[in-house]
């Protein structure tokens, strides 16, 4: 009994005295008595705060470097100039960006959400859940295809159990059993996460008509994952461009009126200004997916 | 022999204790937390508060149940980045203020679609200064949401500085849209964007 109690002990304390990763260029070995002075007074004015910024910022700027504990980024040097601190992705394009983004945002509100809320009206959610884990399980070759180009065998071994129990137990895939009794997990990989672990840079941030925000790396992504797509292929092959437009349309629209119209919604509602709020929460989802 | 299965089952119970109560090992910081957001849960429970026209009343218990954990002070500052030390103390406690009333606005409202969501620790660390829980959400479709909770230690008891959702830091979020808007205008362009936001 007690052996249990102390590796539970041991785990945790392990846990804890882990050093958290430190982004380059960061002094990692200062004493922490050293440190506590500084921190105090830059505490007291208020200086901490826009250290810490410029440090996120900047191991964000590199997206692909180790994320940096906050805990670990008093070192940064402090700097008052306002332009000094880099955006997480450049963004030449903006009046344009805005241009398309103000576009969506109308097409959202007036054209698509009323599509979707009439959809809900009529089809409950559990039905939708079904649809999207329909299209879900057709779309495993893309999960699965990333997963290797990323060298994640264990994770394309779940991708494919699951494609095989969710198309048979899950009847045709209208189901996730593999999740719900085999706790096997989706693996959300695409192409774009493969280009960025292949260290390609994420590019200046665009907007597309109706796609939303994205960069130049997550949109040579996005082609990559239409070639993987078997809808695509199904759509090439036995389908009217329209039918497979209407496919790509249901898919999207079933998607938003499940959980991504009011995720959407959450992200730019409360902001003060929504064009960069999104931009923002865009390039931050994205770091932390292509981390994980 | 007897001492030995009872010495084993005690080490099996122990052991399914430990791994099914989240609650059993989460330290100061996450138990604080969770405690809070039992409260809040509560309140979005209670059937004398259900329903549309007991609106306001419910967001007013839950506000006064949840804010003491959050910093605002804090959040301002991170918010605001390199632009908080040139403030003057009036307007530092005006932006306290304003930039409090954005949160409340902003997500206090969402808990009036509250359908049985529920919320666990995956991990918790922290140090003389900082802590760090992470949680998720589990919503009714199954789906996960993990939702990372920033914390100042203090002696006094741990407060929230910032919220991460699946990656977004809230607090980033913001001072992202306050320093695209002071690149271009001056502090009171944007105290007045604010104020129009919440008119």
């Amino acid at each position: 009994m007690f052996v249990v109690v102390f590796t539970m002990c041991v785990c945790k304390a392990s846990v804890w005295a882990e050093p958290s990763p430190v982004s380059e260029g960061q002094p990692s070995e200062i004493p922490q008595e050293e440190k506590t002075p500084v921190i105090n007074k830059a505490n007291e004015d208020g200086e901490l705060k826009h250290t810490v910024s410029a440090g996120q910022s900047d191991n964000t700027r590199k997206e692909d470097a180790t994320p940096a504990d906050t805990t670990q980024e008093e070192e940064e040097p402090i700097n008052n100039d306002v332009k000094e601190e880099p955006p997480l992705v450049k963004d030449p394009l903006q009046p344009y960006n805005r241009a398309i983004f103000t576009f969506n945002d109308k097409a959202y509100h007036y054209f698509i959400k009323p599509i979707y809320t009439g959809y809900n009206s009529m089809i409950p959610e559990k039905a939708r859940v079904s649809v999207r884990n329909f299209f879900t399980n057709i779309k495993m070759p893309v999960r699965f295809f990333n997963c290797l180009f990323q060298g994640e065998f264990k994770g394309a071994g779940t991708e494919f159990a699951r494609f095989v129990i969710n198309s048979t137990v899950g009847v045709a895939g209208f189901f996730d059993p593999a999740k719900s009794k085999f706790h096997l997990e989706k693996q959300e990989r695409d192409f774009g996460q493969t280009l960025a672990k292949h260290k390609m840079n994420s590019g200046v941030y665009i907007v597309w008509p109706f796609l939303g925000p994205s960069t130049v790396r997550d949109t040579v992504g996005l082609a990559g994952d239409a070639a993987l797509n078997p809808l695509g292929w199904i759509s090439y092959f036995f389908l009217t461009p329209l039918e497979g437009f209407g496919n790509y349309s249901y898919d999207t629209v079933n998607d938003l009126s499940i959980d991504k119209g009011t995720t959407y919604e959450n992200i730019t509602k409360p902001a003060i200004d929504p064009y960069i709020a999104l931009q923002d929460a865009y390039v931050q989802n994205r770091i932390k997916k292509i981390k994980e | 022999m007897n001492y030995r299965k009872i010495t084993s089952a005690l080490c099996i119970g122990m052991l399914s204790l430990a791994v099914t109560s989240p609650l059993l090992w989460a330290g100061e910081p996450g138990k604080l937390l969770m405690e809070t957001i039992d409260k809040g849960f509560a309140i979005l429970k209670d059937p004398s508060l259900k329903g549309d026209e007991k609106v306001q009343e419910r967001r007013q218990k839950l506000w006064e149940e949840i804010s003491p954990i959050f910093n605002f002070e804090e959040m301002s500052k991170r918010a605001l980045g390199q632009h908080w030390k040139g403030r003057t103390p009036e307007e530092k406690k005006e932006f306290v203020v304003l930039f409090t009333n954005i949160m409340k606005d902003a997500y206090i409202g969402k808990t009036d679609t509250y359908s049985g969501e529920k919320v666990v620790i995956v991990s918790e660390k922290q140090d003389k200064k900082y802590a760090t829980v992470q949680t998720k959400i589990i919503t009714n479709k199954g789906t996960e949401i993990s939702v990372d909770y920033n914390m100042l230690n203090n002696p006094a008891g741990c407060t929230i500085y910032d919220v991460i959702i699946e990656g977004v830091s809230l607090v980033n979020n913001y001072r992202s849209q306050f320093n695209n808007i002071l690149i271009k205008s001056s502090y009171q362009e944007l105290i007045q964007k604010i104020k129009a936001k919440q008119s």
